[in-house]
């Protein structure tokens, strides 16, 4: 008796999860289309990670695997310990998903979308009662509840998405593109919220084509183009492994005797990376047009991506 | 199947309650207005010109047709224009997927919803009907209405296996031309089956309609049933609902994971 209560007690303390994601060779075709080409990725507990990738480069599609929202056409996924193809209701209440179109229910209002979506979570009633104005207040919409969604500003919308994402207090997050077309009050409320859950030690998986918004928010980078990953790293990791730290934006006509090994054309000017600006622009005629920065994540993704538009 | 019947499949059959609730009026003024322009037009129509039809009013007798028919256009409505706007249009089941809920979970509750707005038509004409002075069994009227319930999640069933197949809004003129429309003309709401040619009978049996109107006619009108008849008839409607259930699932699961 006292013994079984022992092995009871101890049970809780089972066992943890080393990697919230793992992902083996994963691949995804739509028919012809190659989306993803064999993706692996592990993702540890309590990390926010940033997928980066031109448009079409297979972002969603990972993402959506990873929910097991799409079935793969081969490799495996692993969610908290379980296949994504076969998660349990159990695992998938921890998980929470911000999806790349908004898709808020437009035939209830603000408070009703997160009160429905509480009871697809298994929330109780009374759950749902001190949750729900909880989020509402944390993504600032209180003074919203009764509005339909459709008269919310975009940047709302994406917010009370955000919410609804949140309601049942899940270990994983999934943001796919949470700020794009949104102004720059907005990105910085919802990085503020993002950067409140991940210091309650969340783990998030997102997508994003602002470069500064990975920068600031993300742990590690994963940047992939055509369905295959093309580096990983922290920011610094990936800036000092693929472009030197420097670099100097010079107007045409470019002066001579510049060290041209790492530059890039725009047109009407050159980016210039060296290791030493200061001695680059000392040697520089005086009357050159310049500009001097240091190198940032933008400058890995075109260098690694190119340059080339991708319309999707 | 018994797992489907859990708070979670409550909770879809709430999020459409939830809808509905907001345009209720509207909606029950409709449900209540369609069955009285039909009496009307029937009642003082033809029915002035026809005086009996198997030994009741021809009032008595459309009550139960139209009590029928007007639970397999809400159903069909319901899981057909509505659930493909929501599956479509506006994301709502990406977005529900996207939640613990199953896709079984999920059409199980626009299901259960869809047979609830049928029960509402039907029961506006149960009512309208009854106060008109069309209904002579009351009591088998209202025995009707689980029979009824049964009938509208076939229907409902049967539209989802059509919204699954579904790539635009085109493809509902088929399901109202090919579908509910031979319904309305051949299941006996307006009279006997008996009385169309042989060819177009079978036809008839095909529907699930008549099936449904061949039960529920009797009760209404308290004329006799016979008990094995009865059974079958549900029987079929049953196996139908199973059948179109399970084709919807199996089509919407290629469709939204692959
Ligand atoms: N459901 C689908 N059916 C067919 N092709 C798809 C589907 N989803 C994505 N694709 C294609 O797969 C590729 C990767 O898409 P996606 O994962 O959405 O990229 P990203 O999110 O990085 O922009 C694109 O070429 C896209 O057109
Ligand atoms: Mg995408």
């Amino acid at each position: 008796m006292s013994d079984q209560q022992i092995i009871d007690s101890a049970e809780p303390a089972a066992v943890e999860e080393a990697f919230v994601i793992e992902a083996r060779a994963l691949t995804k075709k739509f028919g012809e289309i190659d989306a993803v080409r064999g993706i692996d990725l592990t993702i540890p507990k309590g990390r926010c990670i940033g997928l980066l990738g031109p448009n079409g480069a297979g972002k969603t599609t990972t993402m959506r695997m990873i929910m097991g929202l799409t079935r793969p056409t081969s490799g495996s996924v692993t969610v908290l310990g379980e296949e994504a193809s076969r998660l349990p209701r159990s695992t998938r209440a921890r998980i929470g998903l911000v999806p790349q179109d908004n898709n808020l229910d437009p035939d209830l209002s603000v408070r009703q979308n997160l009160e429905v979506f509480g009871r697809y979570y298994g929330l109780l009633p009374a759950e749902i009662n001190e949750r729900v104005p909880q989020l509402l207040d944390f993504m600032q919409l209180s003074q919203r509840a009764k509005s339909p969604v459709m008269g919310l500003s975009g940047g709302m919308q994406r917010r009370l998405i955000l919410a609804r994402a949140v309601i049942g207090n899940p270990d994983l997050i999934i943001l796919d593109e949470p700020t794009t077309g949104l102004d720059p009050q907005a990105r910085v409320m919802i990085w503020r919220q993002l950067l409140v859950l991940k210091n309650q030690a969340k783990t998030l998986l997102l997508t994003t084509h602002y470069m500064d918004e990975a920068e600031r928010l993300c742990d590690d980078i994963v940047l992939i183009d055509n369905g295959r990953i093309l580096d990983q790293g922290t920011p610094r990791e990936l800036i000092r492994r693929h472009v030197k730290p420097q670099v100097i934006e010079i107007r045409k006509p470019l002066p001579r005797h510049l060290p041209l090994s790492q530059t890039e054309d725009l047109g009407d000017s050159v980016l210039l990376f060296v290791d030493d600006a200061e001695a680059v622009i000392r040697g520089m005629p005086a009357e050159t047009s310049f500009q001097h920065r240091p190198a940032n994540l933008e400058d890995v993704f075109l260098r690694l991506t190119g340059r080339q538009l991708r319309e999707n | 199947m018994e797992a489907l019947l859990n708070r979670y499949t409550f909770a879809v059959w709430q999020r459409n309650a939830l809808t509905w609730r907001r345009l209720m009026w509207s909606s029950l003024a409709s449900n209540v207005a369609n069955p009285l322009i039909f009496l009307f037009a029937f009642g003082f129509g033809l029915g002035s010109v026809i005086d009996t039809m198997q030994g009741v009013t021809y009032l008595a007798f459309i009550v139960p047709g139209m009590m029928a028919y007007s639970a397999m256009f809400a159903a069909t409505f319901e899981t057909t224009i509505s659930a493909y706007a929501r599956f479509k249009m506006q994301k709502t089941w990406d977005a529900m997927l996207s939640s613990p809920l199953t896709l079984a979970e999920l059409l199980t509750g626009e299901l259960l919803w869809a047979a609830c707005k049928g029960m509402i038509s039907c029961s506006c004409v149960l009512l309208v009907g009854a106060l008109w002075g069309g209904v002579p069994s009351l009591l088998g009227g209202v025995l009707a209405l689980p029979v009824l319930f049964l009938a509208a999640l076939c229907f409902a069933a049967c539209g989802l296996a059509a919204t699954a197949h579904a790539s635009s809004w085109e493809f509902f003129s088929y399901v109202f031309t090919f579908w509910v429309t031979p319904m309305f003309m051949f299941s006996g709401v307006f009279f006997e089956v008996a009385r169309f040619p042989e060819f177009i009978q079978i036809l008839s049996w095909v529907l699930p309609m008549t099936h449904l109107i061949e039960v529920i006619r009797p009760l209404a009108t308290g004329g006799p049933l016979a008990l094995t008849a009865v059974l079958g008839h549900i029987l079929l409607l049953v196996v139908l609902t199973a059948l179109a259930f399970t084709l919807a699932h199996h089509r919407l699961r290629r469709r939204m994971f692959d």
